[in-house]
């Protein structure tokens, strides 16, 4: 289990985390944030790259700072931006990670040529890297970050730069990896973590705001979310009203999803069962505004 | 081991670090044979050695002369024949005949050649002749005076100066007990291979090296910042700690380059010269006086002695300026930034003396650096110059520098392991 405590983190004056609490058991956990809400910057921390302004993460009651090796020997890390070494190949480049992570020559051979056919990429597995596409690369990040059968394995926003075809093929893959391992994996893109993560966690104003599954954070607006459609020179005042989460435009129409906390709906008022989406839309809704007005 | 060879490998491929030592092996090549036209003449000491010993004593003397006077019966014998003519000594001869365009092509060349190698014999004879008399009205301490005054030393630190002659003088008084001084080797006033071997060669190289272990030690410690992959390698198994590897890494590959820079340029020098008969003359024989002051070693040492501390005193040189890479570059994470501040660094250690004050111990201090060391490999091991006359000098300045930078080192790294890594 995977404890974090009290966490905190300072970049010089700039507070980016605060009064994190968390626990991991094994299961697939999906960092759900805005741009520069702080997803980073905790994954690095579990990943010992950063130290704690304050608090303490530990695994299995130990401090993972202090475990050192032990810890890092359990982890599987994709960071969110990686460069690679232009003139490997990806064989090369895994056999160099594999080394890293302390794996024996003959076993780090298997194992990554095993997972290049895993994510695809058995027939340029001895081609450089530098002709490669930027979904190809990060196939070979998802692939290093396999190579020691990690039982934390931390994905910082795994699917940026795949294609729908790729992103369907890694959330199955992942379905099949994550067994007996805490996944955390960060995203923006609802959809990702929508059918494969067992529990959302949300970050806002620097601290956690929810942390449960997928349902139960949808629960959270049930009943609010509704579709109705609206005239066009409607459309401006009635988002005024109501906070809007989508809209499309129909038959001479604009069909509005919106949340309202009315008690009484209109009558044209089609309620629908709110999706992750909306939660997301509704809860850093205040924090697009507040940058509106400033 | 393996993430070693891995390391290693990045050393080997890169293409600045291999072009670099070719190009050095290339330059001290062309230096080497820019010099091959005194190695004819050379060859002759080796000849005399063999026939008559290298050490100078009564016996070998009178053998020496005996050879002379029979090879000069020889040559006089051969003029006889073609001019009627007959010589006291080869020196008139080659005089005659440097004046005299007729009578040179009289001779053969290998005539000539045999009488230039006559004629080096009784130079040598000559510099025998005077040598006890060199060394008698060989002052030291008026040199010492000389020193003293030119560069303004004053208070203490002309003390300090003083007795280091003092102490020179000892060893040379000691030097002339031992008959160091009465052996034979190459004339140091004609062909200087003294110079040219130590002083010429080995900053060269010594240069070389250093130029290369800062950029081996650059490259591999920012390998990781500079392609954008510390987050990955920093959060392996390995972790932080893998600085320690590169360390390693650096400081063999820094010997292997050595190695190969300092055994070519040497080996294509004794093969061009031939130090036959020679390894074990001692180093401090009055031959290698090439200028005003003779070569005084501070321990009696043969010249094989001397050229093998010199080679293990080039190996940790550049060890120590791996170590002083390794520290920048845990502080600049940038291998170009890291060369360049060892640049800076080489610039100010070697300005700090000039701005000392004159009277005080601090300015010999400020020269007990291995900077100063690769830029003098000709004083190594002897005493001559001020400022480096010390006798444990080079000792000091590697037992002081290795202890500084292995504390700096462990302290680096250990501010390493505490950083973030972004
Ligand atoms: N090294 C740093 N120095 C100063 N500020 C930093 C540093 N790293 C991150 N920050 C700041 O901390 C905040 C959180 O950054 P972080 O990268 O963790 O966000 P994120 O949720 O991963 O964003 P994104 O979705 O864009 O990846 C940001 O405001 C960022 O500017
Ligand atoms: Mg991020």
């Amino acid at each position: 289990m995977l404890t974090i405590h009290n966490l905190s983190k300072n970049f010089g004056s700039f507070t980016a985390l605060k009064d994190i609490n968390l626990e991991f058991t094994n299961g697939v956990y999906g960092l759900l944030a805005p741009n520069g809400a702080g997803k980073t910057t905790l994954m690095k921390i579990i990943t010992t790259l950063l130290y704690p302004s304050g608090g303490e993460v530990l695994y299995e009651g130990q401090d993972i700072f202090k475990r050192g090796e032990d810890y890092r020997e359990l982890l599987g890390y994709l960071p969110q931006e990686f460069g690679y070494y232009k003139n490997y190949s990806p064989m090369q480049y895994l056999l160099y990670i594999a080394a890293l992570k302390g794996l024996e020559g003959k076993v780090a051979k298997e194992r990554a040529i095993e997972l290049l056919k895993l994510v695809g990429l058995e027939n340029v597995m001895n081609k450089k890297m530098k002709k490669f596409s930027g979904g190809m690369i990060q196939r070979v990040g998802i692939a290093q970050a396999m190579l020691n059968n990690p039982k934390i394995l931390i994905l910082d926003e795994p699917t940026a730069g795949l294609d729908p075809k790729e992103r369907v093929r890694f959330r199955n893959l992942l379905t099949d990896l994550s067994r007996e391992k805490i996944v955390i994996l960060s995203t923006h893109i609802v959809s990702d973590v929508e059918s494969i993560a067992n529990e959302i966690i949300m970050i806002k104003d620097k601290e956690i705001l929810y942390k449960d599954s997928m349902r139960n954070i949808c629960n959270l607006i049930e009943g609010m979310v509704y579709e109705t459609e609206v005239a066009f020179d409607e459309v401006s005042s009635f988002k005024q009203q109501y906070q809007s989460l989508s809209e499309k435009q129909e038959q001479g129409k604009m069909k509005i999803r919106f949340i309202s906390k009315d008690d009484i709906p209109a009558s044209t008022w089609k309620p629908v069962s709110p999706s992750l989406e909306d939660v997301f839309l509704n809860i850093y809704n205040d924090e697009i505004l507040e940058g509106d007005n400033q | 081991m393996s993430i070693k060879v891995h390391e290693f490998k990045k050393v080997v491929t890169s293409t600045v670090i291999i072009g670099m030592i070719l190009l050095f092996i290339a330059f001290n090549l062309f230096l080497v044979f820019d010099h091959h036209y005194i190695r004819n003449e050379l060859t002759v000491l080796n000849k005399m050695v063999d026939e008559l010993g290298y050490e100078i004593n009564d016996e070998m003397l009178e053998n020496f002369q005996d050879l002379y006077r029979d090879e000069l019966k020889k040559m006089n014998e051969i003029t006889n024949d073609k001019t009627s003519k007959t010589y006291g000594d080869v020196g008139t001869f080659f005089e005659e005949v440097r004046n005299d365009y007729d009578l040179y092509n009289v001779y053969t060349h290998k005539e000539l050649d045999h009488m230039n190698q006559i004629m080096i014999m009784e130079i040598y004879l000559d510099f025998i002749k005077d040598m006890d008399h060199e060394y008698a009205s060989f002052d030291l301490l008026e040199f010492a005076e000389t020193e003293i005054s030119l560069y303004g030393l004053q208070g203490s630190a002309a003390e300090t100066a003083r007795s280091n002659y003092e102490k020179l003088g000892d060893r040379l008084n000691q030097l002339l007990d031992n008959g160091e001084h009465k052996n034979m080797f190459f004339i140091g006033q004609i062909y200087g291979m003294h110079s040219l071997l130590f002083k010429d060669i080995f900053r060269v190289v010594s240069f070389e090296i250093m130029i290369l272990v800062v950029l081996i030690t650059a490259y591999i410690m920012n390998y990781e910042f500079e392609n954008k992959t510390p987050l990955m390698v920093y959060s392996t198994r390995r972790g932080r700690n893998i600085i320690w590897d590169k360390l390693l890494v650096a400081m063999g590959s820094g010997v292997i380059a050595t190695t190969l820079i300092l055994g070519i340029t040497l080996i294509a020098y004794f093969c061009l010269f031939s130090y036959k008969g020679l390894w074990t003359v001692p180093i401090s024989n009055y031959f290698n006086w090439e200028d005003v002051f003779p070569l005084i070693s501070w321990w009696d040492m043969s010249f094989i002695q001397y050229l093998i501390c010199s080679i293990v005193l080039t190996y940790i040189c550049g060890i120590l300026f791996t170590m002083i890479t390794f520290i920048l570059s845990i502080f600049t994470k940038n291998s170009y930034i890291s060369f360049f501040a060892f640049g800076i660094l080489f610039g100010l250690i070697l300005l700090i003396p000039d701005i000392m004050p004159r009277s005080n111990n601090l300015i010999f201090l400020s020269g007990f650096t291995p900077f100063h060391l690769v830029l003098n490999p000709q004083i190594w091991f002897t005493g001559r110059g001020i400022f480096t006359i010390f006798k444990y000098y080079e000792i000091t300045i590697v037992g002081v520098w290795g202890l500084l930078l292995f504390i700096g080192g462990k302290l680096s790294a250990k501010r390493f392991i505490k950083e973030d890594i972004h």
